[in-house]
């Protein structure tokens, strides 16, 4: 329903805007500065800084613009003496116990508190006062806290609160003694730094970067997320080739996340210039001898010739290439061309945790952005734990349940945390996801698949009723617990319900990496062999293999030894992993902050990745390696040492990124969602067959837990990118509280190696 | 201790010198709950707020709102449950009519309650008390379970249709929580601090329900006003300010104490020197907070042969106001330089620290007069302490801000010599010469 115009006028100026718009946003949108700290659109109203006060007529006092919506012929005046006097002063109060210690302060050069000081400039400083003193403290390995610096504009409680529904940070004490602070003085919570994103003083710092640089030596580069599937925007901030930090701030990024990251994409960017990096190629000249460092040349020749040797003898389907969903779409391109042209394999595929692969043969709806998510009306979530995994969806989640009034359903077997945020929440046995949708798909079949769930058939009519009778946007959401049958029903859900008037279904599947949707959208899920078969086949019909990253924890499971049983394996790395344990050659591949590229997230949005420092010692990107090799066995690629060239080629391959090229996605603002074939209508009664006998053979046992998984058991996982970041490793170990707070926690408790060693080696 | 009426029959007070007063017993044997008798049998809750508007009761707490319009706001048709809390947050100095009120005659409270409950078809109340009242607390209860007991609280009271429970509840001791809406929010369990306005209580109060939040006071006007008519209630008083108000009278006078005076009483100096007995020890009057600390302080010469009337128009007409009625009397061994950077100590220790210009401003204010007070003042700092209150009233985010502001402002204007004396360095044994304070 488009809003009703009125007119407003503002310093004597005739303006239209929509009835009920906020006067703040209003003015601010037809130029007119007006200042404040404590406004921050889509958290709730503060109203304490004062700053942004106006004059309106008819008004007895001066109003803060931002609890003021506009009403038709509301006169306002924005710059006058008496409202500058006011605003000074404010400035003048926020400053009175402030420690002006702008030049050693962190958000110097940053600081909105500094800035607004220096725009208005002439400000006399009338308090000759003591000021009232606090110490600066840590509040966790990752948070540190200046209290003196705080003007109290609660942004951070509040996101904590509104974003994360942690509610770690509160304010405590009151008056001119009100401080930022925890509940029982440490701060255990997801660590997402978000509070120091929206900080506007340098009040809560980040404790990894401090004292580190000052934010104006630092060079920006706008990037994509090296971590989850939600592909966040965010600027590397980096300095003499160095990462120094990773921030979302919106003067630097404007990206689909705002100034949201998580812990992961805000603070495990320091394995990117970790000692640990592989400096060099390595070739193991003989089984079980040692790595032993080489030149780029020769190890190209050195693999190029093992790799004919094994063609020759063997032929192309002896050889298995292996991408990955952490690497960009041009390096899995690469590998996709190498296995096809080079080698003639369909022995490819992705080492991905699970396959999506039967959900887009089925789609049978658009893919949800996350922008949908936040003004959904009805969500429905099977498996998964977005507040862990995928944490912007979470975030969504809760803002549209919190400020949109979404109804949120959950179907999961553990309480998860974003359970208290719904408004139905089925708890079912484990492992019986797969019943859950047959429920849904067929009606018929609700009975058997309550029984398997061991839920009452009235809370599945429920849900059915829900999304029979939704308006507006119904996102479904699932995790991987999903069989193939379970996601191609899902896929088809729409038809299931049918069409109705006003309402729309959108697919959001909820992949764990950054480039999962990459990896099917270019086909190399779709390969002849899926992780675990490819393991099954090394030895036998496998005689080389190809590995672009690493091979999951999940998937070696009791496959350990399968690596081992290859004539010549490769592998393309950053790290030392179990997979390059029985590597003949490893290259040293670059990481996310050294290479150009782009990533597909869960919305299908194809992002950029930019190169922000050179790569580290010998690295070289993925694809290049990919092609280095390829041109050693004899095919040009073509690529012509850039990119934007594999991208092109790309897609020109690739149907749903028909048409794109580096310059259209530019903007991040403005992403560009990749057009996957919607099927339409399919007929699944095969697949639904198939579910109903899958369920009907589902085991009633299964223990449910009560527990909620506690804060970061996900997040906090070593993994060999985590485990090269010590703050992870204390979280990891339960974040115990220092003996002092005034000195960081990295100095007072004694880090296990042994556990890193343990995670490096993880792949995931 | 003086407790009584004068000037007209004791209605408030009616009671409050009888013994057993807190019983149900002598509650009833006086007239007690034959008010919510006439309402539950005879009036409908329409009619019950007419005659609160007829009235003319405005809200005993400070800002002197009228009662019927504010159970006037509140939406007949909403779905959600409405409630009627009692403000007992007694935390303005000078200010404890409440105390007594609740200490001797509880349930006159708890049927003006009752009555309010009634006419805005709320089925839950809340009592809340300051921090420092926990023995109220007590009594309370013990007054409400007697009322359960006689059929007169919980369910089908009376006989009838209409159930109500009552229920009482304590803060942490904090000035702000006298505030409605930070009341509602530490009601709730949250951090006592105002809520934005709009909306207002009436349309989304305690849990977002409509609420109507009344002083002590003013409920227990209520019974009267039903038993006599809003009208006739009314007449005790002033057009614009109806029936009694209950003063509570402190300072440098010979008989303190709660006074119940009509509205309209014709003259403050009499009531000083007459009814509570002059100022002790021969001295002279110099000062009067009229109404709690948060409103302008009045010089004896705003007083003395201006015949100034007790309500709400007169004093606003005198240069003051009634606020809670908190009346501080003062004479002239007081310093009100002293007497104001006392109360700026109170404002800045209950400033919840909210808004910007409350919890930085009272914080400098203080910071000021301590140094003042140190003997370190500068010429132009009555100026500075002027334009830090200037930079506070107005802006900031409650009334807490304005009413730390107001007594310094007139303090300043009015006391302009005791200022002063604070004020002038010594240079070379020699006053300065330069001027400390503004031309006013």
């Amino acid at each position: 329903m488009p809003a009703e115009l009125i007119k407003v006028t503002i310093n004597g100026q005739e303006f239209e805007t929509d009835k009920g718009a906020r006067l703040i946003d209003v003015c601010r949108e037809k130029g007119f500065a007006i200042p404040s700290f404590c406004y921050y659109a889509d958290l709730a109203l503060q109203a304490s800084c004062r700053m942004c006060l106006v004059r309106i007529e008819k008004m007895p006092k001066l109003q803060t613009s931002c609890t003021i919506t506009c009403t038709d012929g509301m006169i306002v005046t924005t710059e006058s003496e008496e409202i500058e006097k006011a605003q000074r002063g404010m400035v003048e109060f926020l400053l009175a116990n402030h420690p002006l210690d702008c030049p050693v302060c962190d958000r110097g050069g940053e600081c909105e508190l500094q800035e607004m000081v220096f725009d208005w400039g002439g400000l006399e400083e009338r308090f000759t006062e003591k000021k009232n003193y606090a110490p600066e403290k840590f509040l966790s390995p990752i948070v540190a806290n200046d209290p003196q610096r705080c003007i109290l504009c609660k942004r951070c409680t509040r996101v904590c609160d509104e974003w994360m529904g942690e509610d770690a940070i509160e304010a405590g004490g009151r008056g001119s003694h009100t401080v930022i602070g925890t509940y029982g003085g440490w701060l255990n919570c997801s660590q997402c730094g978000n509070c120091i994103e929206v900080c506007p003083t340098g009040t809560l710092l980040d404790a990894t970067y401090r004292h580190q640089t000052r934010p104006w030596e630092l060079s920006r580069t706008i990037s994509t997320c090296t971590f989850c599937s939600d592909g966040c925007q965010l600027s590397v901030g980096s300095r003499g080739g160095e990462v120094m930090r990773v921030v979302a701030r919106d003067r630097y990024v404007n990206g689909l996340n705002g100034e949201f990251l998580c812990i992961k994409g805000r603070f495990a960017h320091p394995f990117v210039n970790h000692e640990e990096r592989l400096r060099t190629p390595l070739i193991r000249y003989k089984k079980g001898g040692k790595l032993i460092p080489a030149t780029w040349d020769e190890a190209i020749r050195y693999t190029a010739a093992k790799l004919r040797a094994v063609l020759d003898a063997h032929g192309g389907e002896s050889v298995g290439v292996v991408g990955s969903p952490r690497l960009t779409n041009e390096a899995n391109y690469a590998l996709l061309k190498f296995a096809r042209e080079v080698v003639g394999t369909n022995n490819y595929t992705a080492t991905e945790a699970f396959s999506l692969v039967p959900f887009f043969e089925n789609l049978g709806a658009p893919l949800a952005t996350h922008k949908d998510i936040r003004h959904a009306k009805t969500i429905l979530l099977i498996g998964g734990e977005p507040e862990e995994l995928q944490p912007l969806t979470g975030r969504q989640i809760r803002q549209a349940v919190r400020n949109g009034g979404a109804k949120l359903v959950i179907i999961n077997s553990v309480p998860i945390r974003l359970k208290h945020a719904a408004s139905q929440f089925i708890q079912i046995r484990p492992g019986t996801e797969d019943a859950a949708v047959l429920a849904l798909a067929s009606k018929d079949d609700a009975g058997v698949a309550a029984r398997k769930l061991n839920v009452e058939a009235g809370a599945l009519e429920q849900v059915r009723q829900h999304l029979n009778d939704a308006q507006g946007d119904v996102i479904v959401m699932f995790g991987g617990e999903l069989g193939a049958e379970a996601q191609s029903l899902l896929a088809q859900l729409s038809f299931t319900f049918g069409e109705k008037e006003g309402r729309r279904f959108l697919l959001h599947p909820l992949p764990l990496f950054n480039n999962s949707l990459g990896v099917h959208d270019l086909g190399l899920m779709g390969g002849a062999l899926n992780p675990l078969e490819i393991l099954d086949a090394a030895g036998a019909q496998l005689r080389a293999m190809y590995v672009a990253g690493s091979f999951l924890r999940t998937h070696l499971e009791g496959r350990e030894d399968a690596l081992s049983k290859l004539d010549f394996l490769v592998v393309q790395e950053l790290f030392q992993t179990a997979t390059t344990e029985h590597a003949d050659v490893v290259f040293p591949a670059a990481s996310f902050a050294e290479v150009d590229g782009t990533y597909t997230n869960n919305d299908g949005f194809v992002q950029r990745v930019r190169q922000s420092i050179p790569p580290i010692h010998q690295s070289k990107p993925d694809w290049m390696i990919t092609a280095m090799l390829a041109d050693a066995l004899g095919t040009d690629f073509g690529f012509q040492m850039s990119s934007s060239a594999v991208f092109l080629e790309l897609a020109k391959q690739i149907p749903a990124y028909e048409g794109l090229r580096y310059p259209l996605l530019k903007d991040e603002s403005n992403p560009v969602q990749a057009r996957h074939a919607l099927v339409g209508q399919r007929d699944v009664s095969a697949q639904l067959v198939e579910l109903r006998s899958l369920v009907e053979g589902i085991e009633e046992t299964g223990e449910t837990t009560t527990q909620t998984p506690p804060v970061g058991h996900e997040l906090f996982k070593l993994g060999t990118l985590t485990s090269k970041v010590p703050q992870f490793h204390l979280l990891a170990a339960g974040n115990p509280e220092p003996e002092s707070v005034l000195i960081s926690p990295l100095y007072q408790i004694t880090i296990d190696p042994a556990l890193r060693d343990e995670a490096a080696v993880a792949g995931d | 201790m003086f407790i009584g009426a004068i000037g007209c029959e004791p209605l408030q007070l009616r009671r409050v010198n009888l013994e057993n007063s807190r019983s149900i017993e002598t509650y009833r044997k006086n007239g007690g709950y034959e008010a919510l008798r006439k309402v539950l049998d005879r009036m409908s809750p329409d009619v019950v707020i007419g005659e609160v508007k007829k009235s003319a009761l405005r809200g005993r707490g400070g800002a002197g709102f009228p009662t019927g319009m504010k159970w006037g706001f509140v939406p007949k048709d909403s779905p959600k449950p409405k409630y009627v809390v009692c403000n007992a947050d007694e935390s303005e100095p000078g200010t404890f009519k409440d105390r007594y009120l609740m200490e001797r005659d509880p349930h006159m409270l708890i049927e003006g309650m009752l009555i309010a409950a009634y006419a805005l078809g709320s089925k839950a109340t809340y009592i809340y008390t300051r921090g420092e009242y926990r023995y109220l607390i007590e009594i309370m209860d013990r007054a409400i379970e007697e009322a359960r007991a006689a059929g007169l609280a919980g369910d089908k009271i009376l006989g009838t249709e209409f159930s109500c429970e009552i229920y009482t509840h304590t803060g942490a001791g904090a000035y702000i929580c006298g505030e409605e809406t930070a009341l509602l929010n530490s009601l709730e369990g949250l951090r006592g601090h105002p809520r934005m306005k709009p909306p207002f209580p009436a349309v989304a109060g305690l849990y977002g329900c409509p609420t109507v939040v009344n002083n002590v006071e003013t409920l227990t006007a209520v019974p009267d006003i039903i038993k006599m008519g809003g009208e006739a209630w009314q007449k005790l008083g002033t057009e614009k300010s109806g029936g009694t108000k209950v003063w509570s009278v402190s300072g440098h006078v010979n008989r303190p104490g709660v006074y119940e005076l009509p509205m309209g009483y014709e003259d403050m100096e009499k009531f000083i020197m007459e009814d509570c007995g002059g100022i002790p020890n021969g001295r002279q009057l110099k000062a009067v907070i009229p109404g709690g600390s948060s409103v302008y302080i009045m010089p004896a010469s705003d007083i003395v042969g201006k015949k100034v009337k007790m309500d709400y128009e007169g004093l606003v007409a005198a240069g003051s106001m009634v606020g809670s009625g908190g009346f501080i009397v003062m004479d002239d061994t007081v310093d009100i330089f002293e007497s104001t950077k006392n109360l700026t100590e109170f404002y800045k220790h209950e400033s919840c620290g909210w808004c910007t210009p409350c919890r930085e401003g009272t914080d400098w204010l203080v910071k000021v007069f301590k140094r003042i007070a140190r003997g370190e003042g500068r010429p132009d700092d009555a100026q500075l302490l002027l334009d830090i209150v200037d930079n506070i009233e107005g802006k900031s985010f409650c009334p807490l801000g304005d009413a730390a502001s107001w007594p310094i402002q007139s303090a300043i204007k009015k006391f302009p010599e005791d200022f002063k004396r604070h004020l002038l360095p010594l240079t070379n044994g020699k006053e300065s010469g330069k001027e400390g304070l503004p031309t006013i």
